[in-house]
């Protein structure tokens, strides 16, 4: 692996050399205090110190509003769409973010591989950059840590002056070569990146907690103040289901098939025609949104479907934390199967 | 990390085919039997038990049990209940028009293993069916099987579906069918009450025989209690679920029982593979 030092002077000449190579895509700053992956368009606007972006990069390949087909009512006949898949470099992306769109690349390639996802996916270079870990980030309790590198072609690890580069892959090489800003790598120090907030249990005992915790009360507590908005579905960098929606022109002969992203926790999403609706209350359906962060996939991969990124609980409109819901779970396991004399839930970090 | 999507194949799932509409025949206010040709007179190659999806351009898509047997060639047959926005429109439609296909999709009863079996089927309501796809295959290769047994329940004579095929599972004396309904009228000379009514006296050869059983959610229950009251072993039953399905490929999320997808493990489960499942029924 390649080391260099790139100093925070030399960012926007760093970010004009990616420029010259393809859509380069980085955080800004939205509103007041928040941020936001998008296109960059001034060198100068891109923020690689920030906490979390409202949306994670999902919705570059998996986009709010996805034209599926257009048709014409009159002729009663349709085109396909293309889909795009430029050259495209996302700059700053944090380690869980990464990591949630490994995730997603199994959940579209597994049993029937998607053209549409996959197809976005293709040409694209990650350049990610190392965060402060906040309130809400937890991604160290779902084995993720700040300098996690996997899936990034070069990572950016912050430091007093600037950013050690860590070119990674051929990709990577590919990308940097050229850009002449560049410094001998600086020695670091250990870094000690703390996260305040963090799951109880070692996340690989999840699924036997959870496996203990179909009828808890938890969800009954929880049910009492979620209003079942979906905003957690919403802005989940692993969270991927869908409507399809048909529109039609307003000169009623043309139209188009529409996907939306949709969320598990909205009353309609189990309805079926007739008024039956399968997943009919809130707690069944907060448990359903955790089961599939923790059990349901976890159970076939192994791994956490969760990536710690605090989303869900910084944007909650009723400040319902998944880390208090899967301690709260946690206890509750401790304390009716686990016996009294047996040794301590083993603690992570 | 860039992804080389030829690893893995990706296909276009979203596209439907354009069926055209061949037959039509209204059995109930709020059912109609259509029969549909795919271009060219393609068979679907369907098995019995599984949908496909089918849409309507400005409407939208919706899944749809195929409910004949893939024994009929150059098309195939489905049975639509007017109660959703698809259904709606695809009740004003004639001969002639033409609708998307998708599919076919999800699993089909595991026909083959039932070869020498006895067939019981039971159908409550609408189940009745995706269980036609079944019953026609049995009718259709009538020596590969066994004893078909056939339990029909409506809520009224006036719900009754597939009228003139019914009269011919009457009449065909290598089929034991019998029908009740919740509510008789002036006219109805036979069963009332619910279908569960009818399991008891069956006269089952318990460790050969296959029940496939469609219907409401709240009759799955009480069918399985009766089942279970009879001995019949949980590894000889079926059941169709139905959920809602937006992709139909495990994609869209909308069909998840726990983790099970419907539309691809189901909509036929083994009944001992969903028993633990506790959001199944």
């Amino acid at each position: 692996m390649k080391r260099y030092n790139l100093l925070l002077q030399n960012i926007p000449d760093f970010v004009k050399h990616l420029q010259a190579q393809g859509e380069v895509l980085a955080p800004h700053t939205k509103g007041d205090n928040s941020f936001s992956f998008d296109k960059v368009t001034d060198a100068n606007n891109v923020i690689l110190d920030y906490n979390r972006t409202l949306q994670s990069i999902r919705k570059f390949f998996l986009p709010p509003t996805e034209r599926l087909l257009n048709y014409s009512l009159t002729e009663n006949t349709f085109t396909k769409v293309e889909i795009e898949n430029n050259q495209r470099i996302f700059l700053g992306v944090h380690s869980y973010d990464m990591q949630a769109v490994l995730k997603l690349d199994f959940n579209f390639s597994d049993r029937t591989p998607e053209v549409n996802y996959l197809k976005r996916r293709e040409n694209c270079t990650f350049i990610g950059v190392s965060f402060e870990p906040d309130d809400f980030h937890f991604s160290r309790s779902v084995g993720i840590t700040v300098e996690a590198t996997e899936g990034f072609d070069i990572f950016l690890n912050r430091h007093e002056n600037g950013y050690e580069v860590q070119v990674l892959t051929e990709r990577g090489e590919g990308i940097i070569k050229g850009f002449n800003a560049l410094e001998n790598a600086p020695e670091l120090a250990e870094t000690n990146r703390q996260f305040k907030n963090k799951i109880k249990f070692n996340h690989n005992r999840l699924p036997e907690v959870m496996e203990q915790s179909w009828k808890s009360p938890v969800w009954d507590e929880v049910a009492k103040r979620c209003v079942g908005c979906g905003t957690c579905n919403l802005v989940c960098p692993t969270c991927y289901c869908f409507n399809v929606v048909d529109n039609v022109d307003l000169s009623l002969k043309d139209g188009s098939r529409d996907r939306h992203w949709d969320g598990c926790m909205l009353n309609s999403f189990a309805a079926v025609a007739g008024g039956e609706n399968f997943r009919e209350t809130l707690a069944s359906r907060q448990r359903h949104r955790i089961y599939r962060k923790f059990k349901y996939i976890t159970d076939k991969t192994g791994d956490p479907w969760c990536v710690g990124c605090g989303r869900c609980a910084a944007y909650c409109t009723a400040d319902i934390s998944i880390v208090e819901i899967i301690n709260q779970l946690s206890d509750e396991f401790e304390q009716n199967y686990l016996r009294k004399s047996a040794a301590p839930a083993e603690q992570i970090i | 990390m860039t992804l080389s999507t030829q690893e893995h194949n990706p296909r276009e799932l979203y596209y439907p085919e354009m069926a055209e509409i061949t037959a039509i025949k209204q059995y109930t206010e709020l059912e109609k039997w259509y029969e549909i040709t795919l271009p060219g007179g393609r068979d679907l190659e369907h098995q019995p038990g599984q949908f496909a999806i089918f849409s309507l351009f400005g409407i939208g898509e919706a899944a749809i049990s195929i409910c004949s047997a893939p024994s009929k060639k150059g098309a195939f047959d489905i049975c639509v209940r007017k109660v959703g926005m698809l259904t709606e429109k695809l009740h004003q439609l004639e001969i002639g028009q033409k609708i998307g296909v998708r599919g076919p999709f999800g699993t089909g009863f595991p026909v083959a293993d039932f070869k020498g079996k006895d067939i019981l089927i039971i159908g409550g309501g609408i189940g009745i069916v995706p269980l036609r796809s079944l019953i026609n295959h049995v009718i259709d290769n009538r020596d590969d099987f066994g004893r078909l047994v056939i339990l029909y329940g409506a809520k009224n004579p006036q719900e009754l579906l597939f009228p003139d095929e019914l009269q011919k599972w009457n009449d065909d004396p290598r089929i034991e069918y019998q029908v009740t309904v919740d509510q008789g009228s002036p006219e109805w000379q036979g069963n009332t009450g619910v279908i569960t009514t009818l399991i008891p006296g069956l006269d089952l050869d318990l460790d050969n025989t296959i029940a496939a059983i469609v219907g409401p959610p709240i009759m799955y229950k009480f069918v399985l209690m009766a089942l279970k009251s009879k001995r019949l072993p949980d590894e000889n039953i079926y059941m169709s679920l139905e959920r809602r399905m937006k992709c139909g490929v495990g994609k869209c999320g909308h069909c998840q029982i726990n983790d099970s997808y419907v539309c691809l493990d189901g909509p036929v489960y083994h009944f001992p593979d969903i028993k633990n499942l506790p959001e199944a029924i």
